[in-house]
């Protein structure tokens, strides 16, 4: 009997979990693990040919290939930080003060977070418009008298990045805003009450005992925006174009693995694949190795305090 | 005194987000019912009449009727099988204790951790091969693949706080396998499979990246994709433009409308993108 109903099991369970199994396999599992062994070999157009070990990635790294790896690399990395400093410091200002006023505040929430559920294509469009020369903006500090003719907002090479990375953080500002809210409204209101009954201020509460307990959500937090930032395509492909106008000043390491493998066309210029993988296993690398590191240090930190 | 002034100035950062918010949303709004040249001269301004030419442009000439289309059939589709597919494989992986399904389990949720666009090559060459390119089952096909390890992830970790007693219960009483998920299981993790559709939803109906590299056909693109061509072509006639933006905007603010509340608190316990 109990052999019976184990074979049964046996059996529903198989037919359960092997549609999931095999659609998650062939669209997740093997296309990166096939483009891994990928770039270890020879490509001419979509063709593999023989093993050639690591020259694709030797290629990557020396000219003419080299300089744009770096100028992305930069971007995403700048990317980062500026998502860290902008985006997420100030969701969790904002966080504070909802969590500070108690009341339901539903309305502030959900306000904040209806940005993050437009695609960033949407978003990024709106955005271009806006900050078009003859744009809406330029139009308003014009009328204001602020500036003296258009900016080109998107058209300068020192200024087009920050505009990207403040569009993204327009974006996504509710994500990180709601994790930290969820974050500070597990604190034991105890804890917040006694420091305010010591006299100590809104903003030392925050910064001795709110930041302290809310280091799970920060590490989460980071963690997403690490990861986020180098897979940084939508935004600036329809605000800036694939190759990352203007000089590929807004180039990021997505944008460059799109057009190595697919050229700027679309699909149907394939162009140095090799390359192409020998830069997605790369960034693969980097990102676990980013998410490692993130879990690991921001982890301890967590059981310390 | 200071405690008034305080408050003033938390009411005016979060009205003045507000406005961070709210202004861009509004012009695109008000704009699609204006002329290009009244975008131009007055931005802020409210309409001085109310033309709803621009959005009959973008819906027929610019084919957005298509696009719209296409994202529905995708989304609906896509979000259906994620659903039957990961409440059927979250069952035994989160009931049953058998050593092999919590192994099985560990891999469904490594795909949460991993960087599935860098693959784009490999299943590009896949795709052609099974006759996958330039088809909306192939969209549809990508999209479930990927979304299966938040909805196992999601399911199976609701699964598992549900007390034994009921089904073992209904399985003294002889029902079969399938009838205890079907009849027990799938009423009672509704509130997950909701969470489930909703993120699902937002996230197929937006994404931009597998259209643009395995959709060419004009009437086989899907909204992101649609919308980056129609920016391409109709560059300078912005009230078209924004009249687009608004029609795609749409449908996604309507469905936060209803399940804002799920939305925030999805978020909030961990069911982050």
């Amino acid at each position: 009997m109990r052999a019976v109903l184990a074979r049964r099991r046996l059996r529903s369970a198989i037919i359960l979990v092997a549609p999931a199994f095999v659609v998650y396999t062939v669209v997740v599992i093997y296309p990166l693990v096939a483009s891994l062994w990928g770039s270890l070999l020879d490509w001419n157009g979509l063709t593999s040919g023989r093993f050639i070990a690591l020259d694709n990635f030797a290629n990557l790294f020396r000219d003419p290939y080299l300089p744009r790896v770096v100028g992305a690399f930069t971007h995403n990395v700048l990317w980062f930080v500026g998502i860290m400093v902008i985006q997420n410091v100030g969701g969790m200002l904002i966080a504070y003060l909802l969590y500070t006023r108690r009341g339901r505040m539903g309305f502030f929430q959900s306000a904040f977070f209806l940005p993050a559920i437009l695609s960033p294509i949407l978003v990024g469009a709106l955005w271009r418009i806006i900050l078009a020369p003859e744009g809406p903006l330029n139009s308003v500090l014009g009328n204001l008298g602020v500036a003296s003719g258009p900016i080109a907002w998107l058209g300068d090479n020192n200024l087009a990045l920050p505009c990207l990375v403040l569009v993204d953080a327009w974006n996504w500002v509710g994500l990180p805003l709601l994790v930290f809210l969820a974050g500070f409204n597990d604190i034991p209101p105890e804890i917040m009450e006694s420091a305010k009954l010591e006299g100590a201020s809104a903003s030392k509460a925050l910064l001795s005992i709110g930041l302290p307990l809310v280091m799970p959500s920060i590490a989460i937090v980071s963690i997403l925006t690490f990861i986020n930032a180098f897979n940084q395509f939508d935004i600036v492909y329809i605000m800036e174009g694939p190759e990352g106008n203007p000089g590929h000043s807004t180039d990021v390491l997505g944008t460059l693995f799109y057009q190595l493998a697919f050229g700027t066309q679309g699909a149907s210029g394939l162009t140095e694949i090799g390359i192409a993988l020998a830069l997605a296993t790369v960034l693969m690398l980097l990102l676990a190795a980013g998410t490692v590191v993130g879990l690991r240090t921001l982890g301890q930190r967590i059981v310390e305090f | 005194m200071v405690q008034r002034f305080r408050n003033l100035g938390v009411w005016a950062v979060l009205l003045g987000y507000t406005g961070v918010v709210a202004v861009p949303l509004y012009l695109m709004l008000v704009s699609s019912v204006k002329t290009t040249r009244q975008i131009y001269s007055e931005p802020l301004s409210p309409p001085s009449s109310l033309s709803l030419d621009n959005f009959a442009n973008a819906w027929q000439q610019a084919h957005f009727s298509t696009y719209f289309v296409n994202s529905v059939i995708v989304t609906v589709a896509s979000v259906v099988l994620i659903l039957v597919l990961s409440v059927a494989a979250s069952f035994p992986m989160s009931r049953y204790r058998q050593r092999w399904l919590s192994v099985l389990l560990m891999f469904f949720l490594l795909g949460l951790m991993l960087p599935v666009r860098l693959g784009i090559v490999q299943l590009f060459i896949l795709f052609r091969d099974i006759d996958q390119l330039d088809k909306l089952t192939g969209l549809i096909l990508i999209y479930v693949g990927i979304r299966i390890p938040f909805a196992v992830f999601v399911i199976s970790s609701f699964m598992r706080t549900i007390p034994r007693e009921m089904e073992e219960a209904a399985r003294i009483d002889g029902a079969s396998e399938w009838q205890v998920l079907r009849h027990i299981f799938v009423p009672l993790v509704r509130p997950a499979l909701a969470i489930v559709a909703i993120f699902s939803a937002i996230a197929v109906w937006n994404d931009f990246f597998f259209p643009l590299i395995f959709i060419y056909s004009d009437e086989l693109k899907t909204m992101p994709l649609g919308l980056a061509t129609f920016m391409g072509q109709y560059r300078s006639d912005w009230g078209l433009l924004f009249a687009g933006l608004t029609i795609s905007s749409v449908p996604l603010v309507v469905l936060y409308l209803f399940t804002s509340r799920q939305v925030r608190q999805g978020i909030a316990t961990g069911g982050l993108r």
